[in-house]
């Protein structure tokens, strides 16, 4: 395509404006960690090997299971009606927040947890088992529900990658041929789908790495994991303290590129060795085994969290060993302050438009080899990163005014939007355009009248997924805020300091509801607007 | 008879008068025009439901009284804030900063003083100020002079909360602390220092087994701190194998303490408020069977304060707020525990006779007998304190 200059630079513009700023931001937040002597002092941590090794667990084990479980059960049970089912389920469990989610494995796991509760009358519990089910030295617990939580993410991306015309018609193909679905999977999908799932799959474990508010609540606390570690130190009042947060979180991000670079040479040997067996023409038209219900316990998870949560939240007295509450009140309901449901709410509007406005604009004229740019924020550990905004911030005198905010949470939604919506946009038959540019409409009107209305699916979904990442944001939207913008989420993680397991409850709630609303919205919208054509549907 | 009515009558007129008389310097009267249509925003720990409710009522008064704006901002941490008016300052904005109101003591405070932070000195010329109990450590904080940098808000005194279904005999001194661990494996425990309660739990342990406790008043050198501590460390590695998973973990704050009281999981919770058990039976979060109590020898207290950072852009705004927190009519109002059950910073013999009831209401699961106030120590023991701790125990 001949681009000209001047739309080159209108699409990278906005672009440069988001991600520019945090790249001087990122040498004043760090550059304490230029020291020698601050890398010694963190050698010398004695919380260090252990904080690592618990990081390094939950990290990798669970984006491991994450990824087998996603992957597995869309071999089981794609393409079928079941299939289309799990999107429906997907929407609302998308919609739970990582925080939230933590929380209510927490009500459900812990040694007072439902689960104890539910086998104390037949053992003859009156005090809670000694178990060690949750915050284990391991981190095997927040494994559990990251593997689970982000097993969603990872599903909701193969179904967009997998709705795109393209792929499911070679599904189509090799069924009519009379190949099996595991031989389909192996021999057509997955060599497709796998190095499109490479960035999801980096994000996942970037978020593993570095992930802050599920470890307070489902992590070892002596020593807490790495990113915990660095949390504290980068809050610590003292200044070196503060150095050895900025040396930590580049360890991080060290951390990452050692298991990314292992990624891709294990992507590499897998290449080489599927070169050798090609299919061979032999059909093994074997059925996946039907036994195997990998969705029941992988959604029942999802749903019993969020019962959990409803039934906190309108519970009264509720002590061990009791399976329910002694009563239900609305009580905790009626105390609600609405005003961080209104800022949520417009700071995720106008963050997802802006994104995927941004996002269109940058796939179509922008230039094609450096997304890997839009996808750092994913990459670079959410702590040294938010730290060096707001410094970019401060100098800006942005800090506390709603701008800032904006600008804050546009940095960490960007990289989604681009995310969801690359694939569908680089399958999108460049014929179609073609035929409209011979039929003299100019690029813009192209794309106004034909290309961006028939992605309207995969725009939809991308704006939710925008709305949803902006709703979850606690650390940008503390920092940026000056504290001053209350959020469903800022809310929620503030009174876990307190300790309020049904104020919790209903904050928590409340962020799920915000953005199941903007996934039903997303579903809805194109299925309303192409229902007279089948084929958008 | 007669003589009472007209002794009431003369005790009431002088009331009225000092009420209506109330003189008010010139400098406050200016400080009072300016702080009219200020914004200030108090960032103030946000984690607790009747605090947020307090100050949501505060802000309507301040803003009809004054005309003045007080927003909350919801901290976690006061350490956060430290660090936002730090780096603001290091970043050069020496004006309207983003902070105007704190609370706060102990070490954020010292921290603050230290590197000159703090606006002042206000604190002893605000109007409400002649109210304060000078016999509560109101002009020292953790043993660090305040200087008018603070203005005192409210007291707090180190209390331990258990269920009487579960505990008849509670410890009553740290050596009965260790016994009650030995008859209770795995159900005694304490927040992880550095956390606030944590390590005012170090504290009272030292205190109380420490060969000189005088010298905790002083500044913290290594030699000192080696011979005052090594009773703790003897007293903790004793006390740690006995506690919840072996005291390998620990919880992570006070609230979660109290979680794990009201689950069973653990036979003893701690608090600085020794209203919060009789509040948290209110609120469904501990059974009505949980009750308060302290050390016989005494237990740990001190008081908070609000300060004003040097950048803060409503400088009269803030001290406008922070003298009517200080009045006799908020501190009645915050002392009640049907609203907060925080301790008041007032002499409650100066204060007029219907203000003194709300002082003294008491009610089940709350605090009933007086426990001996034992002073903190010096600020710069915290930092020292949960260093070591951390080193020792940090991890397994």
């Amino acid at each position: 395509m001949t681009d000209n200059p001047r739309t080159l630079w209108l699409a990278i513009l906005p672009v440069l404006l988001i991600i520019a700023p945090v790249l001087p931001g990122l040498y004043w937040a760090l550059s304490p960690a230029w020291e020698a002597q601050v890398w010694q002092q963190l050698w010398l941590d004695p919380q260090l090997p252990q904080a690592l090794e618990s990081t390094l667990i939950s990290s990798l084990l669970g984006s491991f299971l994450a990824a087998l479980s996603a992957a597995t059960l869309a071999m089981l049970i794609y393409p079928s009606a079941l299939w289309i089912r799990l999107q429906r389920h997907l929407a609302l469990l998308l919609s739970v927040p990582h925080a939230a989610f933590a929380v209510g494995m927490f009500f459900l796991l812990s040694p007072s947890g439902w689960l104890a509760r539910a086998i104390a009358p037949v053992l003859g519990w009156v005090s809670p088992p000694t178990w060690i089910s949750v915050q284990d030295p391991f981190g095997l617990s927040l494994a559990l529900a990251l593997a689970i939580k982000e097993s969603w993410f990872l599903l909701w991306v193969l179904m967009a990658l997998l709705g795109e015309q393209a792929v499911s018609r070679q599904m189509l193909v090799a069924r009519s041929l009379g190949y099996g679905r595991l031989q389909i999977w192996r021999a057509v999908l997955w060599p497709q789908l796998l190095p499109r799932l490479a960035w999801p799959m980096a994000a996942v474990l970037a978020y593993g790495l570095s992930v802050v508010d599920m470890s307070l609540v489902l992590g070892p606390g002596t020593p807490p994991t790495l990113a915990v570690l660095v949390w504290q130190w980068l809050i610590d009042a003292n200044p070196d303290k503060q150095a050895l947060g900025a040396a930590a979180s580049l360890l991080l991000l060290v951390l990452l590129l050692a298991v990314g670079g292992f990624a891709r040479l294990a992507w590499l040997v897998y290449r080489r060795q599927k070169k050798q067996h090609l299919p061979t023409g032999k059909r093994q038209p074997r059925a996946a085994p039907a036994w195997l219900k990998l969705h029941i316990p992988l959604l029942g998870i999802g749903y019993l969290v969020v019962a959990l949560l409803l039934l906190w939240s309108l519970a009264g007295p509720w002590f061990f060993p009791d399976f329910w509450p002694q009563s239900l009140t609305l009580r905790s309901w009626q105390g609600l302050n609405w005003q961080p449901f209104w800022t949520t709410l417009w700071l995720a509007t106008a963050s997802s438009v802006l994104c995927v406005a941004t996002t269109l604009v940058w796939l179509e004229w922008g230039p094609k080899r450096f997304n890997g740019i839009i996808y750092l924020p994913l990459i670079v550990p959410v702590l040294p990163l938010v730290a060096g905004q707001y410094a970019a911030l401060l100098r800006l005198r942005l800090d506390g005014q709603a701008l800032g905010v904006l600008w804050s949470h546009l940095l960490m939604v960007l990289p989604y939007t681009l995310l969801t919506l690359v694939g569908a946009y680089r399958a999108f038959d460049a014929r179609l355009m073609t035929c409209a540019r011979a039929l003299g409409h100019s690029r813009l009107s192209a794309c106004l009248q034909l290309k961006w209305p028939l992605l309207q699916r995969p725009i939809a979904a991308c704006l939710a997924i925008g709305f949803a990442i902006s709703v979850a944001q606690y650390l940008p939207t503390l920092f940026a805020g000056g504290g001053r913008f209350a959020t469903v989420t800022t809310e929620a993680v503030a009174l876990s300091a307190g300790g309020n397991r049904r104020v919790l409850a209903v904050q928590a709630l409340l962020q799920v509801v915000l953005p199941l609303a903007a996934f039903a919205l997303a579903a809805l919208w194109p299925r309303f607007n192409s229902r007279n054509r089948l084929g958008l549907r | 008879m007669k003589k009472i009515l007209i002794l009431s009558f003369l005790s009431f007129a002088i009331h009225a008068q000092a009420q209506t008389q109330t003189p008010l310097s010139v400098d406050w009267q200016k400080i009072q025009a300016q702080a009219r249509g200020q914004t200030v925003y108090f960032n103030a720990w946000g984690g607790s439901e009747v605090t947020n409710a307090y100050i949501d009522w505060a802000a309507k008064e301040v803003k009809s009284r004054y005309g003045v704006a007080l927003r909350h901002v919801k901290v976690t941490d006061t350490a956060d804030v430290v660090k936002r008016v730090q780096t603001e300052m290091a970043a050069g904005r020496v004006k309207n900063g983003s902070v105007d109101l704190i609370w706060l003591n102990g070490e954020n405070f010292g921290h603050l003083k230290n590197a000159n932070l703090l606006y002042g000195p206000w604190a002893e010329t605000l109007p409400n100020w002649g109210a304060v109990d000078l016999n509560k450590p109101v002009r020292s904080d953790f043993s660090v002079p305040t200087d008018g940098l603070e203005s005192p808000w409210g007291t707090a005194q180190l209390t331990f909360i258990a269920d009487k279904k579960t505990t008849v005999m509670p410890p009553h001194s740290a050596k009965e602390w260790l016994q009650f661990a030995k008859a209770n494996p795995g159900r005694t425990s304490y927040p992880k220092p550095p956390d606030f309660h944590g390590t005012t739990f170090l504290k009272q342990l030292l205190i109380e087994l420490t060969p000189n406790p005088v010298l905790l008043q002083q500044p913290v050198n290594a030699a000192v701190f080696k011979t005052a501590t090594a009773p703790l460390w003897d007293f903790l590695d004793q006390l740690h194998p006995l506690q919840w998973r072996e005291g390998k973990a620990f919880p992570a704050s006070a609230a979660a303490m109290h979680r794990m009281l009201a689950d069973g999981v653990l036979r003893l919770s701690l608090t600085f408020n020794p209203n919060e058990a009789a509040n948290l039976i209110a609120s469904f979060q501990l059974p009505a069977s949980a009750y308060s109590f302290g050390f016989t020898a005494g237990t740990l207290g001190n008081v908070h304060f609000v300060a004003i950072p040097i950048n803060a852009k409503a400088k009269a705004g803030a001290q406008v707020v922070a003298n009517f927190l200080l009045s006799p009519e908020a501190q009645a109002r915050k002392a009640d525990i049907s609203v907060w059950g925080d301790g008041s910073v007032l002499d409650v013999a100066k204060l007029p006779a219907a203000l003194q009831a709300s002082f003294a209401k008491k009610v089940p699961g709350a605090l009933l007998v007086s426990v001996p106030l034992l002073a903190e120590p010096h600020a710069s023991w915290v930092d020292a304190l949960e260093a070591e701790w951390l080193k020792r125990y940090g991890s397994n």
